[in-house]
């Protein structure tokens, strides 16, 4: 009885027809679960981020680090961003890529630029953002000494004797000495390259005074080939930022960058060739350079 | 013969469903890697706010912090920033209180700053003094 009723049961069954129903089956219910009506998203970690919301929340980091200084934490919240990176340099690849995309007109974005590079610098990142925005220095206010005003003197009163006229005096040459500054008054505070196919064989100039304000209106000296110099402003592409100017270099040169009288130490560069990643492969293009000039603080 | 693998092909199907979305929306789910800030889990969406708001302390530019808040996409990023705030109060997050409240106050002005925040702000209004 008990073999019989085996032999019908196995006889009502047809494996490949089950395997493959089976198959069928699975394939379907993931197809549905996976991409008709898959799970709503709701606990999403930063890792799972896009790179523009990922940006987002490695500034805020850095601006919350610039607040409360704990570096402790700033790591714990980035290792959420990025857990399988250093972490300081995914920081010094935003700043980079917000200095390449312009995020650096308002302030706000300039202030965006130092907290990220304050928290990546000491910890050993570096990127194409170092030193593009100094952070000011603390500025020693000395309060002014007030000044009285000076004691009126009586005239004396008038000689009953004429005074003869005397000879008029020759004029008396009165030299206003002029204030030229002193060469020095501005430091190379940056000399970098970098290879941007769409940027190429550009020099970027830019002039900050002592607090890391941007100074436009000063002029910039690029010399190359011994005789041959051109002169141009900062700040007359404000978009970009208030004291800065640029420069195209020919391929093969060497340019001599320089604030005439202002500067001690005249950087050197070359427009020689260098090879840069896109997104479909190498490509040749041309060195370009920031070069930041910074007011000395006395 | 047609009957029965016809069978074994139904049977194979719906148990291979099951299966299937048992594991589609149980242990394999679809894992998602390019979400935006407003599908972040609300603790890490918590703490976003938070670092927002501490940035704020360091740049004081209020357009800036609503700005950085907007991708949140809360209905109303302020309700929502003021809620957050008076959680914190009631949880006595002590070092979140006083920045939440100097966003809170940036947001709708000393003048709407709800009573309870009132004794959290980092400047308090000097009270009047008597005269005589």
């Amino acid at each position: 009885m008990t073999s019989s009723k085996h032999v019908r049961t196995s006889r009502g069954i047809s494996w490949w027809a089950l395997a493959l129903g089976l198959a069928l089956g699975l394939a379907a219910g993931l197809v549905y679960t996976w991409e008709i009506d898959p799970v709503i998203e709701r606990n999403t970690a930063p890792w799972q981020l896009s790179a523009a919301a990922r940006e987002d929340y490695v500034v805020a980091v850095a601006l919350s680090y610039a607040q409360n200084q704990d570096i402790l934490l700033a790591a714990d919240r980035l290792r959420a961003v990025s857990p399988n990176r250093n972490i300081w340099e995914v920081v010094a690849e935003v700043a980079c890529n917000r200095v390449k995309q312009g995020k650096t007109v308002t302030n706000s974005d300039i202030r965006v630029i130092r907290a990220l590079e304050q928290l990546y610098r000491p910890q050993g990142g570096s990127g194409c953002a170092d030193g593009l925005y100094p952070t000011p220095e603390p500025i020693t206010i000395v309060p002014p000494t007030p000044t009285f005003p000076p004691t009126p003197t009586l005239t004396p009163p008038p000689s009953k004797t004429p005074t003869v006229p005397g000879p008029t005096p020759a004029g008396a040459v009165v030299v206003v000495p002029t204030s030229t500054p002193a060469s020095g008054t501005f430091a190379l505070a940056r000399l970098q390259s970098f290879c941007d196919p769409e940027r190429p064989g550009i020099i970027e100039v830019r002039v900050y005074d002592v607090r890391g304000n941007g100074v436009p209106g000063i002029p910039v000296t690029v010399t190359w080939s011994g005789n041959e110099a051109d002169t141009f402003f900062t700040g007359l592409k404000p978009e970009r930022e208030a004291g800065y100017a640029d420069f195209s270099m020919e391929a093969g040169r060497s340019y001599t960058v320089t604030i005439p009288g202002l500067v001690s130490n005249a950087p050197t560069v070359e427009a020689d060739s260098c090879q840069a990643s896109v997104d479909d492969g190498v490509v040749t293009t041309v060195t370009s350079y920031y070069v930041n000039f910074q007011a000395r603080s006395n | 013969m047609a009957k029965r693998c016809i069978g074994s092909l139904l049977v194979g199907l719906l148990v291979g469903l099951s299966t299937g979305i048992f594991l589609g929306w149980g242990p394999f789910p679809v894992e998602y890697r390019n979400s935006p800030l407003a599908a972040l889990a609300p603790r890490y969406q918590e703490e976003y706010t938070l670092m927002v708001a501490e940035g704020y302390q360091v740049d004081r530019d209020i357009e800036a912090a609503l700005e950085r808040l907007r991708p949140l996409g809360k209905p109303n990023t302020i309700d929502y920033v003021i809620e957050l705030t008076e959680r914190y109060i009631s949880q006595s997050n002590i070092p979140a209180i006083p920045v939440m409240v100097a966003l809170v106050e940036a947001l709708i002005g000393p003048e709407n700053l709800p009573a309870i925040m009132q004794l959290y702000r980092p400047t308090p209004t000097p009270a009047p003094v008597p005269q005589g």
